[in-house]
C-alpha cells in the first residue's frame, strides 16, 4: 500500500513538473520576434461574453491571432473575487498573466503598482499615443505615484471604456404624468415631486450597495467644484465635511426621504433589485452608471425609456473602467502591448460602442445605435465639460461600507444629516493620517 | 394486544404536543428547502422573465439556455472531474492519515496524547484566512503553486486533524479485551490495527469519508486562492465567475448553484444510508 501510495505521489510530483516545464519552455522565447517558434499569450479578464466588453474584446482576440501569426491566445475568464482576492499572490508567482484587466483605483492598482507588481508603461503609452487617446480625467486612474496613489505620476495601466452615473427615465411612466424631460435642477425636483403627488416613489435606489450613496455624492457635487473633487479624492486640499458640499448632498438626501422621492424601504435594497425593479417598470427613474446601459437595451421591452446626464450641475460620479495591467512578471509584455493597443483602435472600440458598452477612443459618426448615440454623445458632453468626479468610495480602504451605513441612516431617518457627516468624516481622516497627509 | 392498545392511548393522550413537533418540523423543512426551491425556480427562467417578474415568480416555461450556457462557459464537465478526484483524494488520503493517528494517540496511549489532541483541535479551529500567507509561500518554494495536489494535501491534513481528533475519542473507548485476545494469538500491531481496529470501526470511518468528501466538495476559499488556471478550478470557484464588479447574472447564477448542489447532494443520498448506520452504531455504543 504504502508503496503505490509513494510511487503515485511520484508520478503526480513527475507529471506536475513535466507541466512547469512545458509552460516555462513556450514562453522562454521573450524578445526574440517570430523566430522562436509558438509563443503563447496569456490574457484574463472578468467580463461577461454578452456584455460589451466581453464582446469587443473577443473580437480583439482574433485580429491579435490574425496580425500575430504563430500566436496563440491563451484567454482564461476569471470571476471579479478571484482576481480581486488573489492578484497580489498570482502576481508574485510564475503563474502571471500576460496582460489581465485589473480594477482602477488607490486600493487596488495603486497597491499592486506600490508592490512592484505591474509594469511601468509610460513609454509605451507615449511611444503608440495612448496618451493622446484618453482625456485627462481618464488618465487619472491610469497613473500612479511612488505611494499608489492615482492621479500623477507613472502609467501602471490603460483604461479601454469608461463609465459615469446618469439619470434613466421611463418614457411612458413621464408622458403619463404629463413630464417633460427636465433639463435644470429645479425642473427634475419639480419632476420628482409631481410623481410624488401622484403617489409614486420616483427614484430606484438601493441603500444596501453603492446606488444610494452615489445620489448623496451627486447632490453634494451639485454644489462642489473641481478644486474640491481633487481635495477629496486626491488628497490635495483638506475637506471640510461640514462644507456646503456635503451638508447639502447630504441635507437634501434626507429632504428627499421625507418628501417621498425616495422610498424609506430602500436601505435594505441591493443594487441588483433596484435594477429589476427598474425593468419592471416599478419605478419612473434610476439613478445609477452606464454598466447598466447593455442590460436595459437588451431587456427592457415593455416601456419606452432613455436617459439624460444629471441636470444639478456639471459633474457626475464617473472614471475610466478597469484597467488593462501588464504584471511585473509576464513573459511575453511585447505581445501584451500589441494586444493592448489592438483595444485602443477604432474597430475595437466602435464595436464596444454599439455593444452598449463605452468607449474612450471610438469615432462617435461610428455609433450607429441610437440608444449608444444618446450613452457616448452625454458622455463626450460630461467628458469635454470635466465632469467626472470619480466614486465617493474611492478615497479610504473600507470606505465603502462606511457610505453605505452612513446613508442608510439618512434613509431610516435614525440619524441627523449632521451626525451621519461626523461618522463619514473619521475614517476618511483617520486614512488621511495614515498615508502622511 | 394490551400493549399495543396501550401504546395507542398513550398516543393520543401526547397527540397535541405531536402535532405542535410536527408543525415546528414543516416550517423547519420549508425554511430549509426554499431556499433551494428558489434556486431551482429561477434556475429555469429567462433573464427576461427574471427581469419582469422578480425572483418568486414561477417560470413560464423549462428555460434551460442557463444551465446549458454556463455549462459551457466555465467547461463544467472538467470542474466536475476536477473537484472529484480532489475531493475523492483527500477523502480517502484524511481517513487513512486519521486512523494512523487515532491508533496510536487512542489505543497506543503516546506519551502526551492530550496536547497532542489539543494542539490538532487548535489547528482545526484555525481561521483558513490567516493560512493563506504561509501555505502560499510554502507552495511557490516546492512548486506546487496552482496545482491540484497543493489543494489535496493542504485539505488531508486539514480534515485529518479533525478525523483526528474525533477518531481518537471513539478509538479510546475501543474494548482492550480484543487487542488483547488478538495480540495472544500472535497479532501485531500492523495486523491488530488492519484486522480489527479498522473492519470493526469501519461504519465511523464510512462516515468520515463521506463528511470529508463534502467539506471539501463544498470549500471556496483555499482552492480560490491556489487553482489559478482555469484547468485546474473546481466546482465552487467556477460558480465565481458569474458575480461580477456591479453586475450579477440572477437566472445564470441559480443555474450554476443548481449545478454546484446536485453533486454533493447526489453524494449524500447514495451514502445516507451508511451515515445513518454509521451514527446509529455510534449511538449503541
Amino acid at each position: 500500500m504504502l508503496k503505490i501510495g509513494r510511487t503515485a505521489a511520484a508520478a503526480v510530483l513527475a507529471a506536475s513538473a513535466m507541466v512547469l516545464a512545458a509552460c516555462g519552455g513556450s514562453s522562454d522565447g521573450g524578445g526574440g520576434g517570430s523566430s522562436s517558434g509558438p509563443r503563447t499569450l496569456t490574457l484574463w479578464h472578468y467580463e461577461g461574453a454578452d456584455s460589451a466588453m466581453g464582446k469587443a474584446w473577443a473580437q480583439a482576440i482574433k485580429e491579435f491571432e490574425a496580425s500575430h501569426p504563430g500566436v496563440t491566445v491563451k484567454f482564461e475568464e476569471k470571476g471579479f473575487e478571484q482576481i480581486q482576492k488573489t492578484a497580489g499572490m498570482v502576481l508574485n508567482s510564475d503563474e502571471a498573466p500576460d496582460v489581465m484587466e485589473y480594477n482602477k483605483g488607490n486600493a487596488t492598482a495603486g497597491l499592486l503598482s506600490k508592490q512592484g507588481l505591474l509594469t511601468d508603461l509610460s513609454d509605451e503609452a507615449a511611444k503608440r499615443g495612448w496618451d493622446k487617446l484618453l482625456s485627462p480625467s481618464l488618465q487619472t486612474t491610469a497613473r500612479y505615484d511612488d505611494r499608489g496613489i492615482m492621479g500623477s505620476g507613472k502609467w501602471f495601466g490603460i483604461p479601454n471604456y469608461a463609465e459615469y452615473v446618469m439619470v434613466y427615465y421611463n418614457k411612458d411612466a413621464f408622458k403619463k404624468q404629463g413630464i417633460e424631460v427636465p433639463t435644470t435642477f429645479d425642473e427634475f425636483t419639480a419632476a420628482l415631486d409631481k410623481f410624488a403627488k401622484a403617489g409614486i416613489t420616483p427614484i430606484a435606489t438601493g441603500g444596501a450597495e453603492y446606488p444610494a450613496q452615489q445620489i448623496m455624492y451627486l447632490l453634494a457635487l451639485s454644489k462642489a467644484d473641481r478644486a474640491w473633487v481633487d481635495a477629496f479624492q486626491q488628497y490635495k486640499g483638506k475637506v471640510d465635511f461640514h462644507g456646503p458640499e456635503f451638508t447639502y448632498g447630504a441635507q437634501t438626501f434626507a429632504d428627499w426621504v421625507k418628501k417621498g422621492y425616495i422610498s424609506k424601504d430602500s436601505a435594505g435594497i441591493k443594487a441588483e433589485d433596484m435594477g429589476v425593479s427598474f425593468i419592471g417598470g416599478k419605478f419612473p427613474i434610476m439613478i445609477s452608471g452606464s454598466w447598466w446601459y447593455g442590460r436595459f437595451q437588451e431587456q427592457i421591452k415593455d416601456f419606452d425609456w432613455g436617459s439624460f446626464l444629471w441636470p444639478g450641475g456639471a459633474m457626475a460620479p464617473g472614471s475610466s473602467g478597469n484597467l488593462w495591467v501588464v504584471p511585473e512578471k509576464a513573459k511575453n509584455k511585447d505581445l501584451a502591448y500589441d494586444f493592448i493597443d489592438i483595444t485602443m483602435k477604432k474597430d475595437i472600440q466602435n464595436l464596444l460602442g454599439n455593444s452598449g458598452g463605452l468607449p474612450v477612443a471610438a469615432d462617435p459618426t461610428a455609433i450607429t445605435d441610437p440608444k449608444s448615440k444618446e450613452l457616448v454623445e452625454n458622455f463626450n458632453k460630461l467628458s469635454s465639460q470635466d465632469g467626472l468626479a470619480f466614486y465617493p468610495d474611492w478615497p479610504a480602504p473600507g470606505y465603502y461600507d462606511v457610505l453605505v451605513a452612513g446613508v442608510q441612516e439618512l434613509i431610516n431617518g435614525s440619524k441627523s444629516p449632521e451626525q451621519v457627516l461626523d461618522e463619514i468624516a473619521q475614517p476618511y481622516n483617520d486614512n488621511l493620517a495614515d498615508i502622511g497627509n | 394486544m394490551t400493549s399495543v392498545r396501550a401504546v395507542r392511548t398513550v398516543r393520543s393522550v401526547r397527540a397535541p404536543g405531536r402535532w405542535a413537533v410536527l408543525a415546528a418540523l414543516v416550517v423547519l423543512a420549508v425554511a430549509m428547502v426554499s431556499p433551494f426551491v428558489i434556486v431551482t425556480l429561477n434556475a429555469f427562467k429567462s433573464p427576461a422573465e427574471y427581469s419582469a417578474g422578480g425572483p418568486l415568480s414561477l417560470p413560464k416555461g423549462l428555460y434551460l439556455d442557463g444551465i446549458i450556457d454556463f455549462w459551457n462557459r466555465v467547461d463544467f464537465g472538467e470542474k466536475f472531474l476536477n473537484s472529484l478526484l480532489i475531493s475523492g483524494a483527500v477523502a480517502i488520503a484524511a481517513v487513512v492519515l486519521s486512523v494512523l493517528n487515532a491508533y496510536a494517540l487512542g489505543i497506543g496511549r503516546v506519551r502526551g496524547r492530550l496536547w497532542i489532541l489539543v494542539l490538532f483541535l487548535v489547528a482545526n479551529t484555525l481561521p483558513q484566512e490567516s493560512l493563506v500567507y504561509p501555505l502560499y509561500y510554502l507552495s511557490k518554494e516546492v512548486g506546487l503553486y496552482d496545482s491540484k495536489l497543493a489543494v489535496i494535501l493542504i485539505f488531508t491534513v486539514i480534515q485529518a486533524a479533525f478525523g483526528t481528533y474525533l477518531l481518537s475519542s471513539v478509538l479510546g473507548q475501543f474494548p482492550r479485551e480484543i487487542l488483547e485476545a488478538a495480540s495472544i494469538d500472535g497479532a501485531g500491531k500492523w495486523r491488530a490495527l488492519s484486522r480489527i481496529v479498522v473492519p470493526i470501526s469501519r461504519p465511523t470511518l464510512s462516515v468520515l469519508v463521506i463528511f470529508f468528501f463534502i467539506w471539501t466538495w463544498n470549500e471556496f476559499f483555499l482552492p480560490l486562492i491556489f487553482l489559478i488556471s482555469n484547468d485546474n478550478q473546481t466546482v465552487p470557484v467556477a460558480l465565481g465567475v458569474l458575480q461580477g464588479e456591479k453586475m450579477m447574472d440572477a437566472t445564470m447564477s441559480s443555474a450554476s448553484a443548481l449545478l454546484g448542489i446536485v453533486p454533493a447532494v447526489a453524494f449524500f443520498l447514495i451514502f445516507q444510508r451508511t451515515l445513518t448506520r454509521g451514527v446509529t452504531v455510534g449511538a449503541i455504543k
